[in-house]
C-alpha cells in the first residue's frame, strides 16, 4: 500500500469514528430525543435483541430478491438478444420498452397486490418488472451495438448462425450482461422491500416498516444497517466477478 | 498457370441515401495460382467491394465469380481467407485463441488447433505474445495476428484489404517485407488491396489499377523482377513514374467528384 | 410509417384486449378503459376527490423542496469530493457503496424521525436526488481535459476564471443529464414516500382509492400522477436539450 492509499484509508477510518463518537456524544448528552435518534451504542445492543428475527427476515426477502433476480436476468437477456437481433421488432416495440422502463412502477405496485394478494408473489412479480428493465435496455443496446467488423470476419471464417451468436455476440455483450447484472439487483432487492413494507407480512420490508411503526428506533437502526451491509456485500461480490470475466478489458470500465 | 480465380464482366450498384452509386462496372479479371496481385486506385473505387466478392461476402449484380472452379455463393472458408483493414482481433480471445478462431469454427479438435496456431506464432513474431490480449498488443502486432488467423485455416487463397493501411510508415514497410518473406514460403494466391505504390511495387507480381467511380479496370502492369526488389533501380523507379501517372489522373477524377 | 401503424395497432389491441378482460373479468381487478375514462372525468371534475387540487400542490411542493434541497447539496457535495483530491478518493468509494444501498431500506428510519407529514417525504425525495447529481458533478469534472486547463492557465486565466470558463462548460452536459436524472428520482422518491405512508398527497389519494377498491378511480389518479411526472420529466429533457446545443 503506498502512502496516498495509507492516508485515503486513514481519512476514511477516521471520519466513520469520528461521525460515530459524535453521535454517541450527541445522544448521550441528550441533545436528541434517543427515541427518535438513538446512540450507536444502543444500536450495537439492538442487535442482539433483533437478531434471530431480522435474519429470518433478511433470508426471507433475499430468497424473493433471487427468484426476482434470476427471472429479471433469464427474461431480460433473453429478451435483450432477440430485440438487439431483430430491428424490425426493436423498432416496433422500442417506445413501448422506454416508456415502461421510465414509467415509476410504484404506481402499479396497487393493482399488483390487488391482484397477486399479500404474500411471497406479489414482491416477486413486482421485483422482476423493477430489475427487468434496465436489463432488457442495456443488453438489447450491446447487442445492437456489437461491433460489425467482428461479425464480418466470423462470416468471412464461415461462422454458422449460431457460431455467430455463441461466439461472437455473447462474448461481446458479457460486460454489459454484468453491468446490467450490477444494476439489476439493487433493483430487485428495491423492489421487493418496497412491497414487504407495502403490503409484507414477512421480510426485511415489513420488519423495517413495522419497527418503524412501533418507535423502536435502535431495532430500526440496526435492521436498516443489516439489510444495508447485505446489499453492498452482494453488489461487491458482483463487481468482483465483473472484473473476473472482463478482464480482456483492462483499465476500461 | 491455372486460372485460380476468375472475374466475369461483374457489375455492383449500391443504393445509398443520396441515389444509386455505381460501385464497379463490368470488371473482368484473372488470377493465376501463385500469384501476387494488387488492386491500387482512388478511394472508394470499389477495390473492397471485388475483395468482397471474391471472398463472398458481398453479391454481384451481373457477371459471375469463379473460385477454384467453383462459383462463388457465400464464404467458403476452406478455399479463401480474408484479412481485413481493421484487424477485428476479438477482444477477449488472447492472440494464439485468435489465430485459432478459424479452425475453431470448423470444428478442429482443441490439442490440433492450438499447436497449429502455436506453431504459427514463430513466423509471426509474437512467440512472445500468445497469452496477451489485443488491447496490449502494439498496432502491427495486431494486424499479424489477424494475418495469422487467415493463415491458421491453410486456404489456396488470402484476400488482403489494406491490412497496412493504419500503421505508420515505417511499421508499414517491414511489414510488407515480412508478407513477402511468409507469401514466398507458403506460395499462397494473394489478392492484396492497397493505396500505396511503393507495397504494390515491391510486392505484386502484378497491379491492377482501377479507376474512380464506377470502378474500372484502367491498366495491368506485370512485374516479373526477383524479390527482394531494389526500389531505387532505374527499372522500378521508371514503373512507379507511369503507376503514378495512371493513379494520379484517376484520384484527380475521385477528387473532383467529392469535391463540394 | 408501416412502423408507426404498426405500433398504434399494438396500442389498439392491448386496449381492446384490456377492454374484453375488464368487462368479463373481477371488476374489482380490471377496469375496462370505457370505465376509467369516466372515472378520470370525474376526478378533472372534482366530483370523487374534492380537494384534488390541494393534494396535487402539496406534493408538487413536496417535490420543489426535495429538489431544491438535492440540488443544493449535491453540487456542494460534488464539488467538495471533485475539486480535493485527497477527499474525492475517501469519501467516493463510500458514496459509492451507499448508492449501492437500495434507498428505500433508509425510508422507515426517516419516517420515525419526520413524521408521517411532507417532511419524510422531503427527505426521502432528497436523498434519491441527492446521489445521482453528485455523480454527476464528479463524473463531470473528471471528464474535464487537463490540455484545456493548462491552456487556460497558460493564457493566464487564475483559478475561478478556469473553473467558470473551461470546467464548467466542458461539463454542463454532463451536469444536466445529473439534474435531470436527479428531478426523476426525487419525483419517485416523493410518490414513493406518500404510497408508503401519508394522510396528504396524490400517493395518499392513491392509497385511499385501492384500499376501498376504487379501481377506477386509482387508474384516474394513477393517470394524473402520471401526467405530473411526464410533464416534470420533459420540463428537464427541454433544458438538457439547450445545454446540449450550447455545449457543441
Amino acid at each position: 500500500m503506498d502512502r496516498v492509499t495509507l492516508r485515503v484509508r486513514a481519512v476514511q477510518l477516521l471520519s466513520v469514528a469520528a461521525i460515530l463518537l459524535a453521535w454517541e456524544g450527541v445522544a448521550r448528552a441528550g441533545w436528541v430525543d434517543p427515541l427518535f435518534v438513538p446512540a450507536p451504542s444502543a444500536v450495537l445492543l439492538a442487535f442482539g435483541r433483533i437478531g434471530r428475527a431480522a435474519l429470518a427476515g433478511l433470508g426471507d426477502t433475499l430468497a424473493k430478491t433471487a427468484i426476482a433476480y434470476v427471472l429479471a436476468v433469464v427474461i431480460g437477456v433473453g429478451g435483450g438478444i432477440l430485440l438487439g437481433s431483430l430491428g424490425a421488432l426493436r423498432r416496433t416495440v422500442n417506445p413501448f420498452v422506454v416508456a415502461l422502463y421510465g414509467m415509476p412502477k410504484i404506481l402499479v405496485l396497487p393493482w399488483i397486490v390487488l391482484f397477486l394478494g399479500f404474500g411471497a408473489l406479489p414482491a416477486v412479480a413486482y421485483a422482476t418488472i423493477h430489475g427487468v428493465f434496465p436489463i432488457l435496455v442495456l443488453v438489447t443496446g450491446a447487442v445492437r451495438d456489437v461491433d460489425r467488423n467482428l461479425v464480418t470476419v466470423a462470416r468471412a471464417f464461415g461462422a454458422r448462425r449460431w457460431q455467430l451468436y455463441w461466439k461472437v455476440v455473447l462474448p461481446a455483450i458479457v460486460p454489459t450482461v454484468l453491468a446490467g447484472m450490477r444494476l439489476g439487483i439493487v433493483f430487485c432487492l428495491l423492489g421487493v422491500l418496497v412491497v414487504e413494507m407495502f403490503a409484507g407480512v414477512r421480510g426485511m420490508g415489513h420488519v423495517l416498516g413495522s419497527l418503524a411503526n412501533g418507535f423502536q428506533a435502535p431495532e430500526l437502526f440496526a435492521a436498516t444497517a443489516l439489510v444495508s451491509a447485505a446489499s453492498i456485500a452482494i453488489v461487491l461480490s458482483l463487481d468482483v466477478l465483473n472484473d473476473r470475466l472482463s478482464h480482456w478489458r483492462g483499465e476500461i470500465r | 498457370m491455372t486460372d485460380l480465380i476468375v472475374v466475369d464482366g461483374v457489375s455492383k450498384r449500391y443504393t445509398t441515401s443520396s441515389g444509386p452509386v455505381d460501385a464497379l462496372r463490368d470488371i473482368s479479371l484473372s488470377v493465376g495460382a501463385g500469384e501476387f496481385c494488387t488492386l491500387i486506385g482512388p478511394s472508394g473505387c470499389g477495390k473492397s467491394t471485388l475483395l468482397g466478392m471474391l471472398g463472398g461476402l458481398v453479391t454481384a449484380d451481373a457477371g459471375r465469380v469463379v473460385v477454384d472452379g467453383r462459383p462463388v455463393d457465400g464464404p467458403d472458408p476452406r478455399r479463401v481467407a480474408t484479412v481485413f483493414q481493421d484487424p477485428g482481433l476479438f477482444p477477449w480471445r488472447t492472440t494464439v485463441e485468435n489465430v485459432e478462431f478459424g479452425l475453431e469454427l470448423q470444428g478442429v479438435a482443441a490439442g490440433r488447433r492450438r499447436k497449429i496456431a502455436t506453431d504459427l506464432l514463430g513466423p509471426l513474431g509474437l512467440r512472445d505474445f500468445a497469452a496477451k490480449y489485443p488491447r496490449e498488443l502494439s498496432g502491427g502486432m495486431r494486424q499479424r495476428v489477424a494475418i495469422g488467423r487467415a493463415l491458421a485455416i491453410d486456404t489456396p487463397i488470402v484476400l488482403m484489404d489494406e491490412p497496412f493501411g493504419a500503421l505508420d510508415e515505417q511499421t508499414r514497410v517491414l511489414m510488407g517485407e515480412w508478407l513477402l518473406d511468409i507469401w514466398r514460403r507458403t506460395r499462397k494466391t494473394v489478392v492484396f488491396v492497397t493505396h500505396s505504390l511503393h507495397e504494390a511495387l515491391a510486392l505484386s507480381t502484378r497491379v491492377v489499377v482501377m479507376t474512380a467511380r464506377p470502378g474500372r479496370i484502367k491498366s495491368v502492369l506485370e512485374l516479373p523482377m526477383p524479390y527482394p526488389r531494389a526500389m531505387e533501380s532505374h527499372e522500378l523507379v521508371a514503373l512507379r513514374a507511369k503507376l503514378w501517372g495512371d493513379i494520379r489522373d484517376e484520384s484527380l477524377r475521385a477528387m473532383g467528384e467529392s469535391a463540394p | 410509417m408501416s412502423v408507426l401503424a404498426i405500433r398504434v395497432g399494438i396500442l389498439a389491441v392491448l386496449l381492446g384486449a384490456w377492454e374484453i378482460v375488464g368487462r368479463t373479468a373481477n371488476p374489482l381487478l380490471y377496469v375496462p378503459p370505457s370505465a376509467a375514462l369516466p372515472a378520470l372525468v370525474r376526478l378533472l371534475t372534482l366530483d370523487s376527490y374534492p380537494d384534488l387540487g390541494a393534494h396535487l400542490w402539496l406534493t408538487l411542493r413536496e417535490i420543489l423542496i426535495a429538489y431544491a434541497l438535492a440540488i443544493a447539496a449535491g453540487l456542494g457535495c460534488g464539488f467538495a469530493l471533485g475539486f480535493n483530491r485527497l477527499v474525492g478518493r475517501a469519501y467516493g468509494p463510500i458514496l459509492a457503496a451507499l448508492y449501492a444501498v437500495p434507498a428505500v431500506v433508509w425510508y422507515p428510519s426517516l419516517m420515525l424521525f419526520f413524521g408521517l407529514d411532507a417532511a419524510s417525504k422531503i427527505a426521502f425525495g432528497f436523498l434519491l436526488g441527492f446521489f445521482p447529481i453528485t455523480l454527476a458533478v464528479l463524473a463531470g469534472i473528471r471528464q474535464v481535459s487537463p490540455q484545456m486547463l493548462a491552456v487556460a492557465r497558460a493564457f493566464g486565466a487564475d483559478g475561478f476564471t478556469a473553473f467558470r470558463k473551461v470546467t464548467l462548460p466542458a461539463m454542463l452536459f454532463t451536469l444536466v443529464g445529473g439534474l435531470r436524472t436527479g428531478l426523476a428520482l426525487t419525483v419517485i422518491g416523493v410518490i414513493v414516500g406518500e404510497i408508503l405512508g401519508s394522510k396528504e398527497g396524490m400517493g395518499s389519494l392513491i392509497n385511499h382509492a385501492y384500499g376501498l377498491f376504487r379501481t377506477a378511480d386509482y387508474i384516474a389518479l394513477v393517470v394524473v400522477t402520471l401526467v405530473l411526472i411526464v410533464g416534470s420529466d420533459a420540463l428537464a429533457s427541454l433544458v438538457e436539450h439547450r445545454a446540449q446545443r450550447w455545449t457543441e
